[in-house]
């Protein structure tokens, strides 16, 4: 039994004129979580659709449970799960009926097959609506069971392709919780998105994609560090301050930007104890505050911190 | 025995075989066609007005010199509904296909170790049983709503039944490759009805093609569907065949290996990308 369990090499895809991947490399031990970052078109799908064996690539290799993609795929494919915007359900079905297919083609008799879809479905807080057709599905609902779908066949690897998108906050934790399940049993899970907290959240390590290209990988604290410091934002009450809070937080050793259209300061920070720092700046300079907050790094800030340091 | 009781593993399925893959999709399908009978209600409704409207506004037209002396013209004209309703059920098939294209499903088989090969004959194989159901309601509708009673009987309507069947099912190949590859549901439908009309109406379907107009005639004697119908029609009404049977046989076999391969290497291309 091999250790890596997702594995690609070199991968590129073209389509026409269009580079989607660029030399992509990944490996993803067994168990664990790899997050995939980027933008709408920075690849994360064409990767997938890759490794789940929709695409070949037009060059370089990609293993998956230890087989190939491109010569083996009906074996990579009996051990995976793919969750994604373009592997869904029957609509016409319903997601008892859908969960019975699934564990059909997959081999299992039909005694077996409704055991496993009446898990799943309990699971999934499904059972309610087992015998009602997908179409008449809520969009979490529905996203539940695509994800009760992918994982019919118990699958050593899953391929979750972005699977927050449009869930309401509740929906997102409550999909989360099943991903880190799947994990304490051992599932080796490929996931990407748009959320910077998300991948924090989920993932073990984080491969950042930006025009087919991988632009950074490593830990979330590593990629953070990267990026450098959280910030403060401040809205003053009046913004004839501004020039007097700028001075009054650069005489304390920080460096704020002014985010011209809102009139909204934005001071980076090394760690939290700053924030007081920068209470006390504005304190001091008798500025009147209107509102000020502590944000996390989002992917914009990776990107802008990567473009620097490409620059640099 | 003494052997350690061991916690059974769980079943870890890995797939299926072929035969296996496409009974499940066509039971699938044929699943779906029973929970939703509004397809199958809605698809016979087209023949079905046809049948209505063709043999009251040309039923007195029977008799008339070019017709088959004694036949009455729901009995010439049903063999030939029962073809044409073939060929729309086989462009119904290839629409079905681009739906479950944008439906997701596909995308979902795709990711199983299950043979494209599998779903195409699987969707062939349902919508050859739907043709049958339809088939035969019509011809049900026929008997007992407009009296249709060929010389040929029982003996040579289900010749007839089967020959239209055999049309339809290789002429759904076709759609079905046209739909893999077209992958666009309205520009299908368009198009189909487009090529029906004319196929349909410059043939021997409503009227024999010597009352027609000289150039429609040229039209309708190389329309392959005025060979479908003629077949049908003389087998139903117990009419010298001559090769007609044969004729059409061959020429869906040809269809239906041209629609096969052309459907397979379609399909195989990328759902999305």
């Amino acid at each position: 039994m091999t250790d890596i369990m997702i594995e690609a090499t070199d991968v590129t895809m073209t389509f026409g004129d269009v580079t989607a991947l660029d030399g992509v490399s990944v490996q993803v031990p067994r168990g664990s979580v790899l997050g995939l970052l980027g933008h709408n078109g920075a690849g994360k799908t064409t990767l997938v659709n890759i490794l789940t064996t929709v695409l070949p690539p037009t060059s370089g290799t990609a293993r998956v449970a230890g087989f190939d993609v491109e010569r083996q795929g009906a074996e990579v494919r009996g051990r995976i799960g793919l969750t994604g915007q373009f592997a869904s359900v029957d609509e016409q079905l319903s997601g008892f009926d859908n969960l019975v297919l699934i564990a059909r083609l997959l081999g299992a008799n039909r005694r077996e097959a409704k055991v496993r879809a009446d898990e799943l479905l309990a699971l999934f807080d499904l059972t309610g609506a087992a015998k009602r057709p997908a179409k008449t599905y809520s969009g979490g609902m529905r996203r539940r069971l695509d994800l009760a779908a992918s994982l019919v066949g118990r699958p050593d690897v899953i391929f979750l392709d972005e699977p927050t998108t449009g869930l309401d906050p509740a929906s997102r934790i409550g999909l989360w919780e099943v991903v880190e399940g799947l994990v304490d049993d051992g599932t080796t899970v490929l996931l990407t998105t748009q959320y910077l907290d998300e991948a924090d959240r989920l993932a073990d390590r984080i491969t950042v994609l930006s025009e087919g290209k991988v632009v950074a990988a490593g830990t979330a604290a590593e990629l953070k560090a990267q990026v450098g410091k959280r910030a403060v934002h401040v809205t003053l009450a009046t913004l004839q301050d501004t020039p007097a809070a700028i001075v009054s937080l650069e005489k304390h050793g920080l460096a704020p930007v002014l985010d011209e259209p809102k009139g909204e300061l934005r001071t980076p920070v090394a760690a939290s104890a700053d924030l007081a720092v920068v209470v006390r700046a504005l304190d001091e300079a008798r500025i009147e505050v209107a509102e000020l907050a502590l944000t996390e790094p989002s992917l914009d800030d990776v990107y802008l911190s990567l473009a620097k340091n490409k620059a640099a | 025995m003494t052997t350690a009781t061991i916690a059974p593993a769980l079943p870890r399925w890995r797939g299926t075989g072929v035969t296996n893959q496409i009974a499940i999709l066509t039971g699938r399908s044929l699943r779906a066609l029973v929970n939703d009978p509004k397809l199958l209600i809605l698809s016979l409704l087209q023949p079905l007005i046809m049948l209505l409207l063709f043999s009251q506004v040309f039923g007195s037209m029977a008799g008339g010199s070019n017709f088959p002396a004694g036949v009455s013209y729901i009995n010439y004209l049903m063999p030939a509904i029962l073809v044409t309703s073939g060929v729309g059920a086989a462009l119904q098939s290839g629409i079905g296909l681009v739906t479950d294209m944008k439906n997701g499903v596909l995308g979902r088989l795709r990711s199983l170790p299950v043979s494209n090969v599998s779903v195409l004959v699987a969707r062939s194989l349902s919508d050859l049983v739907r043709t049958a159901v339809q088939l035969i309601v019509l011809l049900i509708a026929a008997t007992v709503l407009f009296d249709f009673s060929p010389a040929g009987g029982m003996l040579g309507v289900l010749p007839a039944f089967l020959l239209a069947l055999a049309v339809s099912w290789a002429l759904s190949w076709i759609f079905l490759a046209v739909g893999a590859w077209v992958r666009n549901a309205e520009s299908m439908q368009s198009v189909g009805f487009l090529a029906m009309f004319p196929l349909m109406f410059a043939s021997s379907a409503f009227v024999p093609i010597d009352s027609l107009p000289v150039w429609l005639k040229v039209v309708a004697t190389i329309n392959p569907l005025t060979y479908a119908v003629d077949a049908s029609r003389n087998l139903a009404l117990d009419l010298p065949v001559g090769n007609g049977v044969v004729g059409a046989l061959a020429a869906s076999v040809g269809l239906l290996v041209v629609g096969v391969v052309a459907a397979v290497r379609g399909f195989r291309r990328p759902l999305a990308s």
